[in-house]
């Protein structure tokens, strides 16, 4: 290859020797303006936008993630609430429950205590019933039996032997008359 | 101990060099130095550089890798995505954090263009295909690559001269939105002659801004250009490598403080401006 002579302006001195050109100057100017135009549709406009949206992005899964543990914190603390107020609940019903309880046994001994002294109550009045009726009954017929004997003695003669003979079987009646009773 | 005989290999190379002679001599071609870019073909009178050929170069890479990186944007990013992403961010945290979050987005298209314009060059310009890469001429009998077909565009003082321009009227531009009428009244000082003489040294410094931009950078990348010439050319071997890897550090330098600088004389632009007695606040980016 052959070289391309130089640029006169190469030949020049002074500030012309640094090759001033305003056609070059004018054509750099152009290139700038072109290459800023792509980089700025093609380079920062996409790059910076796609780092907002990256950024948004972030910060709302940064909220979303923080409200989502607002919301956890919320449910567990509704949980532990509610948790909380069932055992207390709980326990005021087995508070509860253990009074009736302790009510209804008090009542039940009480009810037993009650009857137990009705019960003892009759008993007694059927037990002296009982003996009131076996005195009467005694007292009846030891009355008809002394009145026998006294029949019997008034029919007899009163001599000693006899008044104890009489005596003898009348109570010899009256055993076996209790004894068939 | 590998990084210590790499060292001394080319401290030796480098005091073998500078102290006997170029090593490269007769196996290298003498380098040229050529302030002015090389005219590689002609369009309708209009000379194409190879300055600008790299400049088309890097910004249709720049332009690929941006375009297949954000071709599918997803929100599980793959690593090229991740990789310009992190790239992007990194920058806009720059920014945003000299110009607020209220100036960060409008004043970021430009800035990043900067950056990324200017760094993505000088780097390019590392690669074998720029110095070896060319149209050959014949010197003292020897071939040689007389007109490269690619050089950095930072060495062509049309570009930073572009970007200065660029600059300079895009923190005047946003001077002018902020405080309207009233920004000039930062340059035209009546009543006192030592505010009238500030402000007259302030529109000066201004200008004279667009100079220093563009004399910063097309320094500094000619400058690299030419030591990685002349490493090469005295040490052929080893001392070349640790140049490559400082101008890789100085590409990325002069992008951040170019792009540094815009930004921080556009917020000086936008921000409350005082000196003669009155402020005005920055206003709203409509």
């Amino acid at each position: 290859m052959r070289a391309v002579p130089l640029l006169a302006e190469e030949a020049a001195s002074g500030i012309g020797a640094l090759g001033i050109d305003w056609t070059s100057l004018l054509v750099y100017l152009v290139n700038f303006a072109v290459l800023g135009a792509i980089l700025y549709f093609f380079a920062y406009k996409r790059i910076l936008g796609m780092l907002d949206a990256r950024s948004s992005r972030i910060r709302e899964s940064l909220e979303e993630a923080e409200r989502a543990r607002r919301e956890s914190q919320e449910q567990r603390e509704a949980m532990e609430r509610s948790l909380r107020e069932g055992r207390e609940a709980g326990q005021q019903a087995l508070a509860e429950a253990r009074e009736a309880a302790e009510r209804y046994r008090e009542q039940q001994a009480e009810q037993a205590r009650a009857e137990a002294a009705q019960l003892l109550e009759r008993a007694r009045e059927e037990i002296r019933q009982e003996r009131d009726a076996a005195v009467e009954q005694v007292r009846s017929e030891f009355g008809a039996l002394a009145v026998s004997a006294a029949e019997r003695i008034i029919r007899r003669s009163l001599d000693a032997d006899a008044h104890r003979d009489l005596i003898d079987e009348a109570l010899a009646e009256r055993d076996a008359g209790a004894g068939r009773n | 101990m590998k990084k210590r005989l790499i060292l001394l290999a080319a401290l030796a190379l480098a005091v073998a060099g500078l102290g006997l002679g170029a090593i490269g001599r007769g196996i290298l071609p003498v380098p040229e130095v050529h302030l002015a870019p090389q005219k590689v073909f002609s369009v309708g009178g209009f000379a194409v550089t190879n300055t600008l050929l790299s400049a088309w170069l890097t910004s249709l890479v720049i332009a690929l890798l941006f375009g297949l990186g954000t071709r599918r944007m997803a929100v599980v990013p793959g690593r090229l995505q991740g990789f310009l992403e992190f790239f992007i961010e990194t920058l806009y945290g720059f920014v945003r954090g000299i110009a607020g979050e209220r100036y960060a987005k409008p004043f970021f298209p430009i800035l990043a263009t900067i950056f990324i314009f200017v760094a993505f060059n000088a780097w390019m310009a590392l690669l074998p295909i720029y110095p070896n890469v060319g149209f050959m001429g014949e010197k003292d009998g020897q071939a040689y690559v007389a007109t490269h077909l690619f050089r950095s565009a930072g060495t062509d003082i049309n570009m930073p001269l572009a970007l200065a321009i660029i600059s300079f009227l895009f923190f005047e531009v946003w001077g002018f939105r902020a405080h309207k009428a009233g920004y000039l009244r930062e340059f035209f000082r009546f009543g006192n002659p030592i505010q009238t003489f500030i402000g007259l040294l302030e529109l000066i410094s201004h200008f004279i801004r667009v100079i220093s931009f563009t004399f910063r950078l097309f320094g500094n990348m000619l400058a690299g250009e030419i030591v990685l010439f002349m490493m090469t050319f005295l040490t052929i071997f080893i001392t070349p490598i640790i140049f490559y890897g400082l101008e890789i550090l100085v590409g990325g330098v002069q992008a951040l403080v170019f792009m540094g600088l815009t930004l921080v004389f556009a917020v000086s632009a936008v921000a409350s401006h005082g000196g003669h007695g009155e402020s005005h606040a920055a206003a709203e980016p409509r």
